[in-house]
C-alpha cells in the first residue's frame, strides 16, 4: 500500500502488523485450543532483548541477533510450556505469573538488561549488504514475513493437528477416549505459538529501535488477548483486525484523552460482555442474517 | 480353543468410602457378545471406566489379549484396539459430524502430528470418514455441527466414533439410552449386525434387549459379581429377578 | 550472616502477612463463587488511596484502615452487581472484564493522586523501631502488620472451620448446589463473602502504603504475588493461602538478599515445582478449574 506515505500512518501500520503478529500467536492457545494465555509479552519481549543486546552490546550481525532471537523466546516457550499441565483459571493465573516473572526480571536485571531504560539504538537489519533501514523498505519486510506467517499458520489450523486442537478445546475427556494425548499436543502448539510471539518480538526490536520491560508487561500480553477478541477468536484474520482497531483506538484516544488506559478497560469490558465474536463474528452473523432475507 | 480377549482378576474400584466396583473377575472370549446388567448403581459404568482407562483401577488385574493394561493411559489402550461409546453423550458439540469422525480416524494414527496438509487429503481419511457415517446413516449430516444434532443422531454418532478403527474389543454403555423405540430399534440391529470379529462388551438396562442379542450376561449388583450365565439361566434366575423386579 | 537471615525471615513473615490479606479474599471469591477477580489489585490500589487521604487528613491510622476498606468494598460491590455478575461462568470473560475495571481504577486514581509513590504517614507509636532478643532491630510497624495478619487469619480461620456461616461457605466451595438446595440464601452469602474479600483487599492497601508506598502499578505488583500464593496454596483453600503466603514472603525476602536482580526468579521455583508435581497447588481441589 505505497499510498500511505505519511510517516505516522506507515509507523501504525507497521505495529499494527508486528502487533498482529503477537496476538496470532495468542490466538492459537486461545481461539484454538481453548486455553487463555497472560504470558505471551515474555517470548515478545525475549526475542526482542536478544536482537538488541546482541546487535547494540555485542556487534553481532542480523544474521545472527535476528535468529537467536526467536530461538530464545521459543526456548522460554519450552520452558513456559509446563503451564499446559493446568487447565482453566489455574493456566491463567499460571501465565499472568509467569509473564510477570519475566517482566520482573527485565527490570530488575539492570546490569543486563538495562533496567527501566532498556537498551536503546538498535540498529537496522542488514542482511549481506542490504538494510531495511527506510521506513518504507522495513515495512515491506514486516509485511512479507506477516504474509508467510500466516500462510504456514493458515496450513496449521487445517491439518491434523489444528483439528485436534479444536477437539481438545471442545471436549478433552472425550479426546482421551478417542486416543489422543491431549498434554503432548497442547504443549506443541504452546512452543509454536512462542515461536510466533518471538517473531513478533524481533521485528518489533528492529521497529522501535529500543527495547524495555514495558515490552514484557502485562499490559502487552492483555492486549493481544483483547486484539484477538475483538477481531474475532478462532478465525485467522481476527488477530490482524484486532490490532487494527485497538491500536488505532488507543492511538485516536490518547491524542486527546490522557485516562487512555480507563478507555481501553471500557473497551475491553464492552466487547467481551456485549459482542465477544469480535468483528469477525458480527461479519458472519451479518452475512447468515443477510442469507435468511 | 477360544481366545480370551479380555480378562478382570478381581478388579475393585473404590470412591472414598465407596466400594463401586467389588472384586469383579470375568473373561471375555473372541467375538462373544457379553451383556452387563443390573440396577441403577450396580457399578457398571465405573467397571467399563476401569477397562477403558477412564478411571484407574484401585486393584485387580486387567489383561486384553495377555497384556497387562491395568495402569495403561486411555489413550493408550485406544490405540491398542479397545473402542466405547459413553452412557451420556460425549461427542465433540463444537464441531461438525464430519469433524469428529476425522478425529476418531485420527486418534490412532500418527498423522494427527501433522501440520501442514489439510485433514482430509490426509490418505483415506475422507472416504473412511464417509463410508463410517453411512454405516450409522449419517452421511447427509457430515457438515452440520453437532450441536446441532437430535439425540438420537448423536447416539449414532457416538457409536459411529468408535466403530471407525475396527476396534477388537468395543465396549458400548447403554448405547439406545434415551432413543425412541424405532431408533432403538434401528440402532440396535446396526449392533447386531456387527460382525464376531468385533468382541462386545455391552452394558444395557432393557432386560429383553440385552437377553435377545447376548451370548453370555453377566449380572452385577452393588459392584459384585452375582452370577453370570446364558440368557435362560439369567432370565429364569429367582436372585435377578428380585433385584430387578422386587426393588422397582 | 546469622543476624541477615533472621532480618530477611522477619521481612517475609511480614510480607507474608500483607499478602495473606490480599490472596485470603481472592482464593475464597473463587472458591466460593467461582469468580476469578484480577481488580483485586485495583480494590488494594484504591483502598490505599484512600487510606493515605483520611490518613493526611485526620491523622488517624485506624480510620484509614477501615476508610480504605470500607471504600474498597463499596467499589467491589458496584462493579460485581453492574459488571461481574454479566459474565456468568466463563472465567476468560471474567479475567477480561475485571482487568478492564483494573485499568479504568487505576486510570483514575493516576488522575486523582499524582503518579509520585507517596507513604502513608504512621501515628507515633507506630514509627521507629524494636528491639528484639539478640539486639536485632525491627520496625514496629512490621511487626505490626505481622500482629494484624496472624489476628485476622486467626478470625478467619475460627468462622471458616468453628463457625456454622463458616460450613456453609466450606461446603459451597465443595460444590455450590448443595448449599442453594438447601434454601440457604445464596445470593446474601455470596454478598458477604465478596464484600469481605473486597473489604480487605482495600485493607491491606492501607498497611502496604505504610510501609511499600503506594504508585501507579502497585495493584499488578501485589495481584501476580498474590496469585502466586494462590497457586501454591491451591484456589479456595484458606489453609492454602496462608501456607503459599509464607512461602513466597519468605523466598521473596531471601531472594531479594542473596540476589537482588534476580530475585523476581524466585517466585518462578515454586511454581514450577508445583506445576510438576501437584499442578492444582497443595491444598487445592481437583475440581477447581
Amino acid at each position: 500500500m505505497p499510498f500511505l506515505a505519511s510517516a505516522y500512518w506507515l509507523s501504525l501500520i507497521t505495529q499494527i502488523l508486528i502487533f498482529g503478529m503477537l496476538a496470532l500467536g495468542v490466538e492459537l492457545m486461545l481461539g484454538h485450543a481453548g486455553l487463555f494465555s497472560l504470558c505471551h509479552a515474555a517470548f515478545f519481549s525475549v526475542a526482542a532483548y536478544t536482537v538488541a543486546i546482541l546487535q547494540v552490546r555485542y556487534g553481532l550481525p542480523t544474521v545472527i541477533a535476528a535468529p537467536a532471537g526467536i530461538v530464545l523466546g521459543t526456548l522460554l516457550g519450552c520452558i513456559f510450556g509446563l503451564s499446559v499441565r493446568t487447565r482453566g483459571v489455574y493456566f491463567i493465573l499460571v501465565t499472568l505469573a509467569m509473564g510477570y516473572i519475566i517482566w520482573g526480571v527485565g527490570y530488575r536485571w539492570a546490569s543486563f538488561t538495562g533496567g527501566d531504560s532498556g537498551v536503546t539504538n538498535i540498529p537496522a537489519p542488514e542482511v549481506a549488504g542490504f538494510s531495511a533501514a527506510d521506513p518504507m523498505a522495513y515495512y515491506y519486510l514486516v509485511l512479507v514475513v506477516l504474509s508467510l506467517t500466516l500462510f504456514a499458520y493458515r496450513r496449521l489450523i487445517y491439518s491434523p493437528f489444528g483439528l485436534v486442537l479444536r477437539g481438545i478445546k471442545s471436549g478433552e475427556k472425550r479426546m482421551l477416549s478417542l486416543g489422543f494425548n491431549p498434554a503432548a499436543h497442547l504443549y506443541i502448539a504452546f512452543v509454536i505459538s512462542a515461536l510466533i510471539a518471538s517473531l513478533a518480538g524481533v521485528l518489533y526490536a528492529y521497529f522501535n529501535k529500543f527495547v524495555n520491560p514495558v515490552s514484557a508487561s502485562l499490559h502487552i500480553s492483555v492486549e493481544a488477548v483483547l486484539m484477538g477478541i475483538v477481531g474475532g477468536t478462532g478465525t485467522i484474520l481476527g488477530p490482524l483486525i484486532g490490532a487494527g482497531l485497538v491500536l488505532g483506538l488507543r492511538n485516536w484516544v490518547s491524542s486527546f484523552f490522557t485516562l487512555h488506559l480507563a478507555v481501553m478497560g471500557l473497551v475491553f469490558i464492552a466487547v467481551v460482555i456485549w459482542a465477544p465474536g469480535g468483528v469477525m463474528g458480527i461479519f458472519k452473523k451479518w452475512l447468515t442474517d443477510a442469507k435468511e432475507r | 480353543m477360544a481366545q480370551v480377549i479380555l480378562s478382570l482378576s478381581n478388579v475393585s474400584k473404590v470412591f472414598g468410602g465407596l466400594r463401586a466396583v467389588d472384586q469383579v473377575s470375568l473373561q471375555v472370549t473372541n467375538g462373544e457378545r457379553r451383556v452387563l446388567i443390573g440396577p441403577n448403581g450396580a457399578g457398571k459404568t465405573s467397571l467399563f471406566h476401569c477397562i477403558s482407562g477412564t478411571h484407574h483401577a484401585s486393584a485387580g488385574k486387567i489383561l486384553y489379549l495377555g497384556r497387562d493394561i491395568t495402569h495403561l493411559h486411555e489413550f493408550d489402550r485406544t490405540i491398542l484396539g479397545i473402542g466405547r461409546t459413553f452412557q451420556i453423550s460425549s461427542v465433540l458439540v463444537d464441531l461438525t459430524v464430519l469433524e469428529n469422525i476425522v478425529l476418531a480416524i485420527l486418534g490412532i494414527q500418527k498423522n494427527k502430528w501433522q501440520i501442514w496438509r489439510h485433514y482430509l487429503k490426509i490418505k483415506g481419511v475422507e472416504s473412511k470418514a464417509l463410508a463410517q457415517l453411512g454405516q450409522v446413516g449419517l452421511q447427509g449430516q457430515a457438515d452440520v455441527l453437532v450441536k446441532n444434532l437430535s439425540y438420537g443422531e448423536r447416539r449414532q454418532l457416538e457409536l459411529a466414533l468408535a466403530l471407525v478403527n475396527n476396534p477388537q474389543l468395543l465396549l458400548l454403555d447403554e448405547p439406545c439410552a434415551g432413543l425412541s423405540p424405532s431408533e432403538r430399534k434401528n440402532l440396535f440391529n446396526l449392533i447386531k449386525s456387527l460382525p464376531r470379529s468385533i468382541t462386545m462388551l455391552m452394558i444395557e438396562h432393557d432386560m429383553d434387549v440385552a437377553l435377545g442379542l447376548a451370548d453370555r450376561v453377566t449380572v452385577l449388583h452393588q459392584g459384585r459379581v452375582i452370577l453370570e450365565g446364558d440368557s435362560d439361566e439369567v432370565r429364569q434366575n429367582p436372585q435377578v429377578r428380585e433385584i430387578y423386579f422386587g426393588q422397582a | 550472616m546469622l543476624d541477615s537471615f533472621i532480618l530477611q525471615t522477619l521481612n517475609g513473615i511480614s510480607y507474608a502477612a500483607l499478602l495473606f490479606l490480599l490472596a485470603s479474599g481472592f482464593t475464597l471469591t473463587f472458591g466460593l463463587m467461582r469468580i476469578v477477580n484480577m481488580a483485586h489489585g485495583a480494590y488494594y490500589l484504591f483502598g490505599g488511596y484512600i487510606g493515605l487521604t483520611l490518613a493526611k487528613s485526620t491523622g488517624s491510622l485506624f480510620l484509614a484502615l477501615i476508610g480504605g476498606g470500607i471504600a474498597a468494598a463499596i467499589l467491589g460491590y458496584f462493579a460485581d452487581r453492574v459488571l461481574i455478575k454479566r459474565t456468568g461462568e466463563n472465567h476468560l470473560t471474567q479475567v477480561l472484564v475485571t482487568i478492564g475495571i483494573a485499568y479504568i481504577i487505576g486510570d483514575v486514581s493516576l488522575e486523582i493522586w499524582g503518579g509520585d509513590a507517596q507513604k502513608l504517614p504512621l501515628p507515633v507509636f507506630l514509627k521507629g523501631i524494636f528491639e528484639l532478643p539478640g539486639g536485632i532491630i525491627y520496625p514496629k510497624f512490621r511487626v505490626f502488620l505481622f500482629l494484624i495478619g496472624l489476628l485476622v487469619g486467626i478470625i478467619l480461620w475460627i468462622i471458616y472451620r468453628k463457625t456454622q456461616i463458616g460450613a456453609v461457605i466450606r461446603a459451597g466451595v465443595d460444590d455450590r448446589e448443595i448449599v442453594s438446595a438447601n434454601g440457604i440464601h445464596v445470593d446474601r452469602l455470596f454478598i458477604m463473602v465478596s464484600a469481605l474479600a473486597s473489604f480487605l483487599a482495600g485493607f491491606s492497601g492501607v498497611l502496604g502504603g505504610a510501609f511499600l508506598t503506594v504508585y501507579p502499578g502497585a495493584e499488578w505488583e501485589i495481584l501476580v504475588f498474590a496469585l502466586v500464593v494462590v497457586i501454591v496454596g491451591g484456589l479456595g483453600s484458606l489453609e492454602g493461602a496462608m501456607i503459599g503466603s509464607l512461602v513466597v514472603g519468605l523466598l521473596d525476602a531471601y531472594g531479594r538478599w542473596l540476589a537482588p536482580e534476580l530475585s523476581y526468579f524466585v517466585l518462578f521455583g515454586p511454581m514450577a515445582i508445583l506445576l510438576l508435581f501437584r499442578p492444582r497447588g497443595l491444598f487445592g481441589s481437583a475440581n477447581m478449574t
